[in-house]
């Protein structure tokens, strides 16, 4: 067993990586910003009308006035939970292109897109919201409350 | 007959702990290595894999996005061609202990994410989610790097020499 600890190759091995990874950063092409920024809330009036490029999250008030418009929902979870229960109508499929070619034929890529999984601390919605996003779709709303939020309101649902 | 058993035990041990140390060492590197590369490639869907297991504050998912994969990819290397051999197995071992509680939290708290542990990309069923399996895996490595701190002679290292 080692004595002591050997600080000195902990730091050298820590400060190398931090020095290269920062240089790797900035000088690749998909390199990120140094912080991650959260979600835009979206605002009172115009979050179903798009003028740019955006991904917005949305409460359940704004999730069930888009649902009575008839925009489709998407249920980012796994399939297995989607089976278990799901809001009405929302589309769910294991893969991801499958989903992508069924959205853009159903309403094209530009018209609101709902997007929720289990609630308020599950990644898959606002993950399944960039992948579309790189696909082109431009009007992407992350529904933060999610299924939990939902069903516990008595929205509908499936079964 | 007490002593003799213990010495020859000792003997033997000696020499076939520096190999199982050097096993370790080896594949605990190549393990290493091969879970950074994909993380590596895909930062932005790496950090998003730490974002959502909501443990950092600040945005922070982002910065330990772009240096983890790194330092794994560094402690990798020296584990495998044997450089600083000690201070790398430390911090693997750091990063495993970190890792289980990052998983087990993420567990206990019953939120369903994508580990983020060897491949960080989703599409097409990729990627394993948080489980019990994957906590398992990190405390076989923890051991390894355990084993690695405990070898006894310093054979087949390049820096530092004793």
């Amino acid at each position: 067993m080692i004595t002591r600890l050997p600080i000195g190759q902990i730091i050298v091995i820590t400060i190398t990586s931090i020095v290269l990874s920062l240089i790797l950063n900035v000088i690749r092409p998909n390199g990120i910003p140094l912080l991650a920024k959260e979600l835009a809330v979206a605002e009172e009036i115009e979050y179903d009308s798009a003028t740019e490029p955006r991904i917005l999250a949305i409460t359940l008030d704004q999730a069930l006035d888009l649902y009575q418009k008839g925009t489709i929902f998407v249920d980012a979870r796994e399939p297995e939970y989607y089976q278990e229960g799901h809001i009405r109508g929302a589309l769910n499929f294991p893969f991801f292109l499958e989903l992508a070619f069924k959205l853009d034929s159903l309403q094209g890529k530009n018209a609101p897109l709902v997007i929720y999984c289990s609630g308020d601390e599950c990644g898959s919605s606002e993950d399944l919201a960039y992948e579309l996003q790189n696909e082109g779709f431009s009007n992407l709303l992350v529904f933060k409350g999610g299924w939990t939020a939902w069903e516990s309101n008595g929205h509908p649902t499936v079964p | 007959m007490g002593i003799q058993w213990t010495s020859d035990c000792a003997m033997i041990n000696f020499s076939q702990r520096s190999v199982i140390a050097l096993l370790c060492r080896v594949i605990l590197g190549i393990i290493l290595i091969y879970a950074s590369i994909d993380k590596i490639v895909h930062p932005a869907e790496f950090a998003k894999a730490i974002g959502n297991y909501n443990v950092l504050p600040f945005g922070l998912e982002n910065l330990l996005g772009i240096v983890l994969p790194i330092l794994e990819l560094l402690v990798g290397t020296c584990l495998v061609l044997g450089i600083m051999i000690d201070g790398a197995a430390i911090i693997a071992a750091g990063m495993m202990v970190v890792f289980i509680i990052a998983i087990s939290q993420a567990l206990f708290r019953g939120i369903d994410i994508n580990c983020g542990c060897f491949k960080v990309t989703v599409e097409n069923g990729g990627g394993h989610q948080v489980g019990i399996r994957r906590i398992i895996e990190d405390f076989i490595y923890l051991g390894m790097a355990f084993m690695v701190l405990s070898r006894g002679k310093r054979k087949w290292e390049l820096y530092p020499k004793s």
